[in-house]
């Protein structure tokens, strides 16, 4: 039993109007005051860097090393003495890295995009139940393989030949002795671990593959070196989509007689627009911020602009703040655009009437 | 209009389908269990019962979405039992419609052609033929969420009849419309399917639905077929108390106890039986309907019983008797009025009285009689 007197008066005091909304679907004044001056803070953060980039880029280096100045026509006169010595004097090699950028990064997105969301959908609509003891079995196999090529010196082909014949007898006795399997979360799980390996890790390796195959400094190598890395995101990023779309339409599809593959590109694709953009548009991001990968992949034909960048840092003549200034500022430009065009198909409600009664 | 005259092809392709012991287990769950069935092309087959009956696993196996562990699903002359979906002829009715939203309703109906590589001309006109027949001429240009439910329910049927399958799946799709809407597109299929003729396999709940579209009702209880034949033999002759109790609304009363003697006796009712020596002394379930029963005085029924609660639905006003421990449903004209807890007593013939065994579940052939 409630004795005291719980109903509530609606009477506004002064500390009420403050700190109470009018309605609920506003924001009292002084919630609004501070999530308005937190807003702000975050603002100058974001936006004085660009500032600064844009101001420095029409400095000279006089005015640069004078320290900070701020206002562009009262604290010194803007010029473009580094516009034009990028775009002038060393337009060559500012030029051939912007296109190395836009090739290398829209054709690794690209590539990346399509498998990757091609093995979304596989992993949000078939179950897949490998088992563990076979894939043990399969490492095995390899590590035993290694073992031989590199202790002993038998012909890698020859050991290849012998691990995968030991595997595949040994498959089916392993797998029905051993019923554990794994799941699509496993397979999911696994994916993304790839990319919580500290990049650094593996790029020797990769250097070494492509050193092999004779592919330093080429297109194809950062290509395929960006979309495997990303690969990873957009498997992860697409399923979660796909997952969401439900699975009628498929079922549907397939009734009305479409393949797979048709399925896939007239039905769940298209619906899943919303997200293939946010997607495309992160790894683009990354592959054009993409620095480590590129530094050790190329050396100069296919440097990328991150490298142009990182290289304004370590000239002889100390650092070029004014040049790193515009290549970043140009840098920025195609993905802000990129991102313009792309946040159309970034809107919600493409479902709606899929199911609904 | 004449039927003929639209150009549509009169259930010439209607096929037979077979399903032989089909079985389906979902990890432990045994949802279908030994179902055979036989539809006559361009039957009208519901498949009745409640969630989780299995009618739905069924349906998606005749489908191809399932596959069966044991057993065969035979089309015409073929086993179709192992081969993917889009081979098997067979169209199906989502209960969510499964439009495609991205697509017009012309686009969603012409779907199942295009994949199918018909030409462009022949797609043009199926669309407008198929779009005719569910009235839906005028909205072809429309996205799906432009559409009301009811749209959308034809533009459903449209994309299954445009391909002209031999077999027709529906899987409940009347249940997200609105009870008025429900009654109106119940009619419209029915007219539907009598017009192409084709073989259709229909699942639900409502047994309204399956009384009321079905050539013959089939109807499953936890992956069981119960009893199969036309609604009203199923209505009239229900083969046990589940039918008994799911068919109708309200559900068939049961009034439980024992044959005695010759009688059957609960609760202070008792009632002469013609029995043979196998249902003596045996717990059974007396039922009968709510529209073949009658209030009348005290005294003047078969057994006593009091008004529990009376509603008047419109059409008929339902009273709600108590019996011992038990409650029964009544009928009674839309203009009859009584009192809460009033004694009164209940009549019906008593042909119309049905015995069941209680732990079986099914009839018996032993009958309520007149005279003792």
């Amino acid at each position: 039993m409630i004795t005291q007197d719980i109903r509530m008066s609606p009477q506004r005091s002064l500390l009420r109007r403050w700190f109470e909304p009018k309605s609920i679907k506003q924001m009292a004044p002084a919630t609004a005051v501070i999530v308005y001056g937190l807003l702000m803070l975050w603002a100058v953060f974001v936006l004085f860097p660009l500032y600064w980039l844009l101001i420095t880029s029409f400095k000279l280096p006089a005015d640069v090393n004078a320290g900070p100045v701020y206002l562009p026509w009262i604290d010194f006169t803007p010029s473009l003495h580094a516009w034009r010595e990028l775009f002038v004097f060393d337009y060559e090699d500012t030029l051939r890295a912007y296109i190395n950028s836009i090739i290398i990064a829209l054709l690794a997105t690209a590539l990346c995009v399509t498998i990757g969301s091609m093995a979304a959908y596989a992993l949000a609509r078939i179950q897949y139940k490998p088992k563990f003891a076979t894939i043990v079995l399969f490492v095995l196999c390899l590590v035993a393989m290694a073992v031989v090529v590199g202790r002993w010196g038998v012909d890698w082909r020859l050991s290849l030949a012998v691990a995968l014949a030991v595997f595949f007898v040994l498959a089916r006795a392993v797998g029905r002795h051993f019923k554990a399997t794994l799941g699509n979360g496993d397979i999911l799980f696994w994916m993304i671990s790839q990319r919580i390996l500290p990049p650094i890790v593996a790029v020797i390796p990769i250097y070494m593959m492509f050193q092999s195959v004779r592919l330093l400094d080429t297109h194809i190598a950062q290509i395929l070196a960006y979309s495997v890395v990303n690969l990873p995101i957009v498997v992860w990023l697409m399923y979660d989509f796909f997952v969401t779309i439900p699975t009628d339409l498929d079922e549907s599809a397939q009734l009305d007689g479409a393949t797979r593959f048709a399925t896939f590109v007239e039905i769940i694709l298209p619906l899943a627009k919303p997200g293939l953009a946010a997607t495309t548009l992160l790894v683009l991001i990354l592959c054009w911020n993409e620095y480590l990968l590129s530094l050790f992949l190329s050396t100069s034909n296919a440097q990328t602009m991150p490298i142009l960048v990182a290289a304004m840092n370590a000239g002889e003549r100390g650092i070029l703040w004014w040049s790193m200034a515009v290549v970043i500022i140009v840098m920025i430009i195609p993905v802000v655009l990129m991102a313009l065009v792309l946040q159309r198909f970034i809107s919600k409600g493409i479902l709606l009437g899929a199911v609904k009664g | 209009m004449n039927v003929e005259a639209r150009g549509i092809d009169t259930g010439h392709r209607a096929q037979r389908l077979s399903l032989r012991s089909l079985n389906k287990s979902f990890g432990v769950v045994h949802v279908v269990k030994d179902l055979s069935i036989d539809v006559a092309p361009g039957e009208f087959l519901v498949l009745l019962g409640p969630s989780g009956c299995g009618k739905t696993t069924g349906l998606r196996i005749i489908a191809g979405l399932e596959t069966a562990d044991s057993g065969q699903v035979v089309l015409g002359d073929n086993d179709v039992t192992n081969i993917l979906p889009k081979y098997r002829d067979v169209a199906m009715v989502f209960q969510s419609y499964a439009l495609y939203p991205h697509k017009t309703a012309a686009e969603n109906i012409d779907f199942p052609l295009k994949v199918r590589g018909v030409s462009k001309q022949e797609r043009e006109l199926a669309v407008r033929d198929a779009a005719a027949q569910v009235h839906m001429e005028d909205l072809l240009d429309r996205y799906p969420r432009q559409l009301s439910g009811g749209q959308r329910q034809r533009v459903a049927l449209a994309r299954a009849i445009v391909r002209r399958p031999s077999v027709f799946l529906m899987d409940e799709p009347l249940s997200n419309l609105d009870a008025k809407l429900r009654g109106f597109m119940r009619a419209e299929l029915k007219r539907m399917q009598h017009q192409l003729g084709v073989t259709t396999v229909y699942v639900t709940h409502d047994q309204v639905e399956a009384m009321t579209l079905a050539h013959r009702v089939a109807i499953m209880d936890r992956g069981v077929l119960q009893q199969i034949g036309p609604p009203r033999e199923v209505y009239d002759r229900p083969a046990n108390l589940f039918v008994a109790g799911f068919m109708g609304s309200p559900p068939m009363n049961f009034l439980r106890g024992r044959i005695e003697d010759n009688r059957f006796e609960s609760h202070g009712v008792s009632l002469p039986v013609a029995a043979d020596k196998g249902t003596m002394a045996k717990d059974v379930v007396m039922g009968f309907r709510a529209e073949d029963a009658n209030i009348v005085k005290p005294g003047a029924g078969l057994f006593d019983a009091t008004v529990y609660a009376a509603e008047p639905t419109g059409d008929v006003t339902l009273v709600t008797l108590a019996v011992g421990e038990e409650s029964l449903s009544i009928k009674m004209p839309r203009d009859y009025d009584i009192d809460f807890d009033k004694a009164v007593a209940v009549h019906f013939p008593l042909d119309r009285g049905f015995l069941f065994d209680a732990h079986s579940g099914v009839r018996l052939a032993a009958r309520l009689v007149s005279v003792s």
